[in-house]
Formats: structure tokens, sequence, C-alpha cells
């Protein structure tokens, strides 16, 4: 679609290059029809001036302010994302691949006969096994299972407290 | 002579925990965002509950926001997007906002008025009045043309569209408007026009 029309509107938004700009004023100059097209569309551009924004009612600023009174304050992404938490979870991922080489060390058998060196990682790992770190493992998941379940019921508070 | 604050320092005021600056925010930008909503909803009610909603929304994800782009137009986003969700939800009667069906309710409703009538009323209500009878589209793509110093680009991001499509819509958008203050004002258009 690029009809006299539309390149008018594109020369009075400001979006022709300046080839096209130039090749629209001459058309403009020479043609009567299209310097009569082109006024009319300058008069009706200049009538949206006219265009009227509505206004809320009175309470509006104060309802808005009341409801993110309920909302957390925002706080700049940079802040959010404290370094403790990048922290934490590269220490985690060093730790389980030094997890994973630990334990591929201890079920493999490096036995080096040209060096005439045999090294046998023969850990008894149902010694670490106890109750005690069984229960510690399961209330650390609680804790966990917890937290998770405070943050879904505060969501779903908030829902039924927006509806 | 108390000085104006750019929007991008009161933004960050609140993000430095004077939350009560956001109502400065609030009084600056409601009228836009409240007209907006209208343009999509046509129902002063809804407007004020997606305006509204909309504010809280940008209140929320203000950490988020990227101060490389104007902070109407990423405004203008949350809005349209709310607005979008907002009659998802409802329907509007079960019937899509881009039905003709809508358009052409909305157009017998309206029939009543004869230029005759509003011979002596300001041309700039025939004006708004046309635009409230226009689709929802082509009714925001024009108030934020021309009302919210957006460029096509940022009128494109504002209601997730090409640039070029916002082109050719607001192309489309005038000549549905000239057809419809035509309809309402029948001779007395050229006056206007």
């Amino acid at each position: 679609m690029n009809t006299i029309e539309q390149q008018l509107w594109d020369y009075i938004d400001g979006n022709l290059d300046e080839p096209s700009k130039k090749a629209i004023e001459e058309k403009i100059a020479s043609d009567a029809e299209i310097k009569s097209q082109y006024d009319d569309l300058l008069k009706f551009n200049l009538s949206f001036e006219g265009i009227d924004l509505d206004e809320p009612s009175m309470s509006f600023t104060r309802n808005v302010m009341e409801s993110v009174a309920l909302v957390p304050a925002p706080v700049a992404m940079k802040t959010k994302v404290d370094k403790k938490i990048i922290y934490s979870i590269g220490s985690f991922f060093v730790f389980s691949l030094l997890a994973l080489f630990g334990y591929v060390l201890y079920n493999s058998n490096l036995s080096m006969p040209q060096f005439d060196m045999n090294v046998n990682f023969d850990f008894n790992l149902d010694q670490y096994i106890t109750p005690t770190t069984v229960y510690s493992f399961l209330f650390a998941d609680l804790v966990i299972g917890l937290i998770f379940l405070d943050q879904f019921l505060r969501k779903k508070m908030a829902q039924i407290k927006k509806a | 002579m108390e000085q104006k604050l750019t929007d991008l320092a009161l933004i960050q005021n609140v993000l430095n925990g004077e939350t009560a600056q956001y109502a400065l925010l609030v009084k600056r930008h409601q009228r836009f965002v409240f007209t907006l909503a209208l343009r999509f909803s046509k129902n002063r009610e809804d407007a004020e509950e997606i305006a509204q909603d909309c504010f809280v929304k940008a209140y929320r994800a203000l950490g988020t926001f990227k101060q490389t782009a104007k902070f109407s137009t990423w405004l203008y986003t949350i809005t349209y997007t709310t607005a979008m969700t907002f009659l998802r939800k409802k329907r509007l009667d079960t019937s899509s906002i881009h039905d003709e069906g809508t358009i052409i309710q909305l157009e017998n409703h309206t029939s009543g008025f004869s230029a005759n009538g509003y011979e002596k009323q300001d041309s700039h209500a025939f004006l708004n009045l046309a635009i409230a009878q226009l689709m929802p589209d082509d009714a925001a793509i024009i108030t934020l043309f021309y009302k919210g110093e957006q460029s096509l680009e940022e009128i494109g991001e504002a209601l997730h569209m090409e640039s070029n499509t916002i082109k050719v819509k607001l192309h489309r958008a005038r000549q549905r408007l000239k057809e419809k203050l035509q309809y309402l004002l029948k001779d007395e258009v050229k006056e206007l026009l």
C-alpha cells in the first residue's frame, strides 16, 4: 500500500528519507490536486490536537497508593540479586563437582604399574550414614518444604485478598 | 520555584525507599493510562480497574525497569497487556473486542446523534466521540501517536507489533476516523477537516 495519500501522511509524519521527501515536495508543488489533498490532510492532522485525555475518579491516586502499600517495596534488580546468593550457588556447583569427582575416584581402582604405585581409595561410607545424618537430612528437607509452603500460601492469600 | 523531577529520578527515589514518591508518578501518568484503558474497555469502571491494576503491576516490577527506554512506553506496554488480560477474562459479553458486532453495536448506539443537534458543539467533542467509536487498536494507536508523544517504534513496542504494522494501522485508523466524522457531522465535516 503506497498510495499518494499514504505518501502524504508519511511526509506529514516525517517518516520519509531525503530523496522521497524531495519527490513528494515536487509533486505537491506541481500538482494542484495533490496540493489540495495535502492541505486537507494537514488540516485534519491539526485537528488531532483536540484529542482529550479522560480523567479517572478523584480517588484514583489514593486507591493506587493503598493497593501499593500492601505490596513489598520495589528494589533495584542489582540490590535484589544478592552476591551471597551467587556465591552460594557457585559453591554448591563446585562442591557437587568435587563430590562427583571423589565418588569416581572412590569407585575406580587407580593403579599405575609403570610407577609401581597402587592407589586404592577404600573409604567406608557406611560409617557416615548414621541415623543422625539421615534425620538431619530429612529435617533440612522439611524446613525447605515449609518455606515453599509458606510462600505458596502467602501468594494464595494475596490473590484471594485481591479478588 | 520547585523543580519538577523527571520520571527516572522519581523511580530512583522509589527504589531507594521513598515509596510515597510513586504517587507523583501515578498523578503524572494516570490520565493517559486511564484514557488508553478506556480505549480498550469502552467502559469507565473497567478502565479504572485496568489503570489501577496497571500501576500496581508497574510498582511491583519497578526494579526490573531498564532505564534505557522511556518510562511511559514501558507503562503503556503494561497497560496494553493488562487491558488484554482483563478483557480476555471478561470477554466483553462473550464477544471479541475485534468483533464487528461490537462496533456495529457502538454505531447503533450513537446513531441518534445528528449534526443538527450538535451544530454548536465544539469540534473537539466530535473528534473524541469518533475516536471512542473506533476499534480499540485504532483508537489506542491514534491516542499514543498524537497524545502520548510516542514514535511508531515505541507504539510497536507497547502494542507488541512491528513499527511498519503500526504505520499501516495508523493510516487506516485515520481513514476510519475520517469516515466516522463524516457519519457524525455529515456536511459540517468539511469545516472541521
